[in-house]
């Protein structure tokens, strides 16, 4: 048989038995890559610094103390904005889902102001709070609230009437209808939600650093860029995606697979 | 159990794609005595199920009375329990939890709840199933869930919106079999909506004919219990009532 | 009567609206706010007056505009084949997915420093960075798009004799537009606040610099007429860009429910 198969056919067995290898193995050529290309300086080692390099570079981050504290201040406004998010984001939602004329009067502004989107507004966040947390945290709950809401009003939508109306029949009063079938009615399109409103609640939070911060990975990359030093955009760049993919695959993923086999029923 | 009586009920709502006003049901006045088994038959788009959800209070009537052993009632309550076609079992609750639920609602305990749950579980056969989860269940036996959910909550009436239209034809049979058994225990006054003439005949004491919003005939259904398909699919008196009722909805 | 309503909604969309702008005229001369915070509707209208008389914000708007478009278009063209020649092999595509999906989380923004570092500043690096959100989220969504295909449906048309060519424009394109369209509209979403976001701190023509400088001298209003404008284009983009684009293939195929 051919060699290519056979390693191809070992390497669907293995993944399949560790989900990490399926992870992981991807990226190795891709390392190879970068590795040789920089080996073989086909651009200017300015340009693009080897994998050798940024490893050095993250050793001496970690070593320095310098990247775990601004990781942390990443993760810490992420984790903030995200509460505020979802703190705000679900009843909103639920309120839109629920109400008619909720709908009509606020789903245009909805739109609009998504449409904004969160960058354009630093300038004038700046202008109000000052290059601080404030800022930050408003940009990332503007971010975030947006998937949230949207999926929130379409899993309370999607939620069968009957639903609604056996819980009625069975003498529910209208506020424990929300509360026993319109929120875990809606919770795999909340949970859709969450995992895409963090998804691009990380990437405002990094624009926001960059532009505005003074701290945390996005700032590392900016100052980097200030400082002319490849080595710690690229360190941060890989940071950012490794940090983020992790997160993503391993612990929100499965999250929004498991509720969604659980509810199966509800959405059609 | 409390007698059901519904007088001049008439339903207008107005039909935004076709631009009209639709009359659905029609001045129409019934009434089911307590512990009876009530069932209307009638062709699509008679207005059946309007009159189903109108007595279950979903929809507001345009005009007329519901009333309860004489007293009116309006929007839903656990005082008219309701069976679904399409079951609208809870999939995030175990089949317990699901049974449970109309008793939660009134404050009764986690103990006493359950213990009631459990009982109504057994009168349908379904102990074993007490701990599994809805979608893990086949469709007659999510719809056995959804009539002692319904039962569990001990309602003055119990309205059934053509609960067995979702299931293949054996279930069907073994299921319209089950009801009557349960039925014989209990006595629930039961409205029973379907177009299935044959059903209505085989639960009924008596039948409805609707048509085009309105009353047209009351067939009272006095076979024998308990009934059995077996038995009744070579029973004259069946097969005459079935091709009475027939010929009303092939009319109307 | 469809006219009638079409008119009834576009009405009822801007409504509230119509309300908030009142709000924000009797509000913020009632409450005295001080205009280095947040100006005044007149002041707004004002300055987009001004702005448009002196072409300042035609330049704005045909800056961004440009990057938008070229990154947008160089992306789509080299995404959308690289997408559909890895989609075809279940092997590649199964292999190569977790690449995308890490290079997806980079789309755009994250880009910049490195971006302005290897092009300087100005239309390179924008360009660039829009082109690079653009990019991996269609050839990704691309992918996955041909990947999903039915296999019976590929099957079907190889029975009926369609070879190479008449396969990929005949099966694998049409199967996997419904995908393709989600990426680019993600990918855009993208682009257009890595636009803004560049424009801040890269250029000095641009939405997101006319923004940026106007924070320098506390001219609130033109901050927000910018974010109008923002607003409006890409409301723009999307309803007469993107939703027909939607409509005209995954609606009308049947392919994927309307949301």
């Amino acid at each position: 048989m051919n060699p290519l198969l056979k390693t191809w056919g070992a390497y669907v067995r293995l993944s399949s038995r560790w989900p990490a290898i399926a992870s992981i193995v991807p990226f190795i050529p891709v390392l190879a890559l970068w590795w040789a290309t920089t080996a073989l300086e086909i651009f200017p080692r300015v340009f693009l610094p080897g994998p050798a390099e940024v490893v050095r570079a993250f050793v001496d981050l970690v070593y320095k103390g310098i990247l775990p504290e601004y990781l942390a201040d990443s993760v810490v406004r992420l984790a903030v904005g995200a509460a505020w998010g979802i703190a705000l984001g679900i009843p909103l939602g639920v309120l839109i889902g629920v109400s008619r004329s909720a709908h009509r009067a606020l789903w245009p502004l909805l739109l609009f102001f998504q449409a904004i989107g969160d960058i354009a507004w630093l300038p004038i966040l700046v202008i109000w709070f000052g290059y601080g947390l404030t800022t930050m945290t408003f940009v990332i709950v503007y971010t975030v609230i947006f998937p949230i809401v949207l999926n929130t009003v379409l899993g309370v939508r999607s939620i069968p009437i009957n639903m609604h109306r056996a819980a009625l029949s069975l003498g529910a009063s209208r506020p424990r209808v929300l509360w026993e079938v319109v929120l875990p009615g809606a919770l795999p399109n909340i949970v859709t939600g969450l995992r895409n409103g963090l998804g691009y609640g990380w990437r405002a939070l990094i624009a926001a650093e960059i532009i505005v911060g003074t701290s945390g990975i996005g700032f590392l990359m900016f100052d980097a860029r200030r400082a002319g030093s490849v080595v710690e955009i690229l360190l941060g760049m890989v940071i950012l995606g490794t940090l983020w993919y992790i997160v993503d695959s391993w612990i929100l993923a499965p999250v929004e697979r498991a509720t969604g086999e659980r509810w199966g029923l509800v959405t059609r | 159990m409390k007698s059901l009586r519904v007088r001049n009920l008439s339903k207008t709502y107005f039909d935004p794609y076709a631009g009209t006003k639709v009359t659905a049901v029609r001045d129409v006045s019934l009434e089911v005595a307590a512990g009876e088994f009530a069932c209307i038959v009638g062709p699509s788009g008679c207005g059946k199920t309007t009159v189903l959800n109108l007595v279950a209070g979903f929809i507001p009537a345009t005009s007329g009375e519901i009333l309860l052993d004489g007293r009116p009632v309006k929007g839903p309550g656990p005082d008219r329990g309701v069976v679904f076609q399409s079951f609208a079992l809870f999939p995030w609750r175990t089949v317990l939890d699901n049974v449970a639920f109309g008793p939660k609602m009134r404050g009764i305990g986690k103990l006493e709840r359950e213990k009631i749950a459990r009982q109504y579980l057994a009168l349908a056969k379904l102990s074993d199933a007490a701990g599994r989860y809805p979608n893990e269940l086949s469709g007659g036996m999510q719809q056995r869930v959804g009539v002692v959910r319904a039962l569990a909550n001990e309602p003055d009436v119990l309205l059934m919106d053509e609960p067995f239209a979702s299931v293949d034809a054996q279930t069907r049979m073994t299921l319209q079999e089950e009801l009557t058994r349960i039925w014989q225990e209990k006595r629930p006054t039961v409205l029973f909506i379907t177009h299935d003439v044959a059903e209505a005949v085989f639960l009924g004491n008596r039948v409805i004919v609707l048509s085009k919003g309105q009353v047209l005939e009351e067939i009272a259904v006095d076979l024998p219990r308990p009934r059995a398909w077996d038995v009744l699919n070579e029973d004259e008196r069946f097969k005459a009532l079935t091709g009475r009722v027939l010929q009303l909805v092939r009319a109307a | 009567m469809r006219r009638r309503s079409a008119l009834t909604s576009v009405l009822m969309f801007l409504a509230p609206f119509a309300v908030l702008l009142v709000l924000w005229a009797a509000l913020v001369p009632y409450f005295q706010v001080n205009p280095r915070l947040f100006p005044q509707l007149g002041a707004v209208v004002e300055a987009a007056i001004e702005a448009g008389r002196d072409g300042s914000l035609w330049a704005h708007v045909g800056a961004s505009l440009l990057r938008v478009t070229v990154g947008t278009a160089l992306a789509l063209l080299l995404a959308i084949p690289l997408g559909m020649a890895m989609g075809v092999s279940p092997a590649v595509s199964t292999f190569l997915t977790p690449l995308f999906r890490f290079f997806s989380v980079l789309a755009g923004i994250a880009w910049i420093p490195i971006a302005t570092l290897w092009f300087g500043y100005g239309f390179g690096a924008i360009t660039f960075v829009i082109f690079n959100a653009v990019f991996f989220i269609v050839a990704y969504n691309t992918l996955l798009g041909v990947a999903t295909i039915p296999k019976p449906l590929r099957h079907a048309a190889a029975s009926l004799g369609a070879r190479r060519w008449t396969m990929l424009t005949e099966v694998l394109l049409p199967g996997a537009l419904p995908n393709i369209v989600t990426g680019i509209r993600t990918g855009l979403g993208f682009a257009w606040r890595g636009l803004i976001a560049a424009e801040m701190i890269a250029t000095n023509v641009g939405l997101g610099y006319m923004l940026f400088v106007a924070r320098d001298f506390y001219r609130t209003e033109v901050i927000v007429l910018g974010m109008i404008v923002i607003g409006v284009l890409w409301l723009l983009i999307d309803r007469l860009l993107l939703a027909p684009l939607e409509r005209a293939t995954i609606e009308r195929w049947g392919m994927v429910q309307r949301a």
